[in-house]
């Protein structure tokens, strides 16, 4: 069964998704009203899969996700958050969030990407496609050391960007379902940082120190 | 306009002027020690001075307070007697002679209260009325009273000036208050939106998916939940697209198409603002709202709606995608043989007027997917 834990500071949701999850069989090891709460009841709960909000009091979800990584590096962090807030979702992702889900997303959706969350997998919108694609490019502006996506993997995200499901993607690109799944995660992987240096260095350039 | 106090940026101004009134009556004060004794009426002389004296501190305190244009027209009239008195106090050889008049420098007082109060053009017209006292008094065009119109003038006219450019720049102020205000009460009500009524409506909309496998997919409740959906996203992106103009008139087309498209359209935009000249950003927000109720149209209500925004730096390309029963193979052609422009005939006449290109792909079962790619050098 897939252990989740889920952070929202607001109750009615919080309390909302944990039971709708739980309804549909999976194991809710876990709430918690914040993201320093998150960071400390994660230890012990030892979830599959975090669900994180971004906008969290004490500290926010891209800094929560990074510590949450980095103490379990089995636990991975989906996002799930009514935030448009192109900055904060871009600093989850690079804080090792392995993927985006928004909150009007229907609940079978949001079943099945836990499910995928849990088993490995890359949960990408069309959205959080197009803020990785805006996210390269800004960085092939910067210089010729930052990370850069394949041609392959940029035709790939285009198209997971413009709607299509990694089925129909694959059947155009006439690759294997899994070559698409890796392309994704790979271009996800990239962006990714290596270290907490990076991070905090990242977080305070874009604004998203915790003191903010 | 009726106003209790003096203009607070121009305070600086009348303590100024106040200053200037009070060192001035201190000159008529000397001039009348000196010349005094050989005046016609050194009596009427002391009088008149007293008086100055008297008005001097009236007046002020009235700037300083008020700083309204009826005092200075007043303090206007009561110079104006006062120098015209010259004409009693000493005799007509006196004047002759180029005395001084009697009331001096103090004389310009007025001139520049009324710079303050009504800005350059109080300035001149006080400046012209004491130059016309002067030569009232004078009778006569020489150089000392060329000399005094020219500097009356002249301040009055500058500290006019200076006195509207502090009102005006007082005015900026102001506004860029009022607009930082609202900028905040607006990000207040956002996060107080965000916080509270996207979440619920995001869970009626969560409960009805769940009623929608109990009961029929048409109940109203359904259909309630429906909506809920809709008017969540609908209001996260008014409360999140800020649609803050960017530099040299441009507008983040990303901001512009999340309000211009429905609300059940997806939206990928980079992080960056992707900023154009309004005007093509309001040319492509036409061509996408186009293509869009076209995809409604054709593809029906039910068929998914995308919409990608890519920004290379030399160009920005848009893709508009539907996942509906596609065009079948040569439609588009017949139509336009036909004479009917019809949309794909406006949608590209309106891409190539901003220098871009629009390519079409589509095919029966596949939806249609179009691709705009407008130049940023023609707009630069």
């Amino acid at each position: 069964m897939v252990r989740v834990m889920v952070v929202d500071d607001h109750p009615i949701w919080r309390e909302g998704v944990a039971r709708d999850l739980a309804e549909r069989g999976l194991e809710i090891v876990a709430t918690a009203p914040d993201g320093a709460a998150a960071v400390r009841i994660a230890p012990a709960a030892r979830p599959d899969v975090v669900l994180m909000d971004l906008q969290l009091p004490e500290l926010p979800g891209a800094e929560a996700t990074a510590r949450i990584r980095e103490a379990l590096p089995d636990t991975r962090v989906l996002v799930l958050s009514a935030s448009t807030e192109h900055g904060d979702v871009l600093g989850a992702v690079r804080a090792g969030a392995s993927g985006y889900l928004l909150k009007s997303a229907a609940l079978d959706e949001l079943v099945d990407a836990v499910t995928r969350t849990a088993a490995g997998h890359a949960v990408f919108s069309p959205g959080l496609a197009g803020l990785v694609l805006g996210e390269y490019r800004r960085l092939e502006s910067e210089g010729p050391d930052e990370p850069r996506l394949t041609p392959r993997e940029t035709e790939v995200l285009r198209l997971v960007a413009k709607g299509l499901t990694a089925r129909a993607i694959a059947e155009r690109l006439v690759l294997s379902h899994r070559t698409v799944e890796n392309h994704v995660q790979n271009s996800l992987r990239k962006l990714q940082l290596t270290n907490r240096v990076e991070l905090t260095r990242y977080a305070i350039e874009r604004g998203l120190d915790a003191d903010d | 306009m009726r106003r209790d106090r003096a203009h607070p940026h121009l305070v600086p101004l009348w303590r100024g002027l106040v200053v200037y009134r009070v060192v001035a009556l201190v000159a008529a004060i000397v001039n009348l020690v000196r010349y005094g004794d050989g005046w016609a009426r050194p009596v009427l002389g002391l009088l008149v001075v007293a008086v100055m004296a008297v008005w001097t501190a009236l007046s002020s305190l009235r700037y300083l307070h008020r700083g309204d244009p009826p005092t200075a027209i007043v303090d206007l009239v009561v110079t104006a007697l006062a120098t015209l008195s010259t004409l009693l106090v000493e005799s007509p050889e006196q004047i002759a002679a180029g005395d001084p008049v009697i009331t001096t420098v103090w004389s310009a007082g007025p001139v520049l209260a009324l710079a303050v109060a009504l800005g350059w053009r109080g300035g001149l017209a006080g400046g012209v009325v004491t130059v016309g006292v002067l030569f009232a008094v004078r009778r006569t065009l020489d150089t000392d009273l060329l000399y005094d119109a020219q500097l009356l003038l002249v301040a009055g006219l500058a500290v006019g000036l200076a006195a509207d450019t502090m009102r005006r720049s007082a005015e900026q102020l102001r506004t860029a208050t009022a607009l930082e205000a609202a900028t905040a009460e607006r990000e207040r009500l956002a996060r107080d939106i965000h916080d509270g009524v996207l979440q619920v409506l995001a869970l009626v909309r969560r409960r009805g998916d769940e009623l929608a496998r109990h009961v029929d997919a048409d109940a109203p409740a359904v259909e309630i939940a429906r909506l809920a959906g809709e008017q969540e996203v609908a209001l996260r992106r008014l409360i999140t697209s800020a649609p803050t103009p960017g530099p040299d008139g441009t507008v983040d087309l990303g901001a512009r198409l999340a309000t211009a498209l429905p609300a059940r359209a997806s939206l990928a935009v980079p992080a960056e603002p992707v900023l154009l000249p309004a005007a093509v950003v309001d040319e492509l927000a036409a061509v996408l709202r186009e293509g869009a109720a076209n995809a409604r149209a054709h593809a029906g209500p039910g068929a998914g709606l995308w919409v990608l925004v890519e920004d290379d730096g030399a160009a920005v390309t848009v893709s508009l995608r539907d996942d509906g029963a596609g065009i079948p193979e040569g439609r588009l052609e017949e139509a336009a043989a036909e004479g009917h422009l019809g949309v794909a005939g406006s949608m590209r006449g309106r891409v190539e007027g901003l220098g871009g290109t629009i390519a079409l792909h589509t095919a029966p079962g596949e939806g249609t997917e179009w691709e705009i790619t407008v130049p940023r050098s023609r707009h630069a």
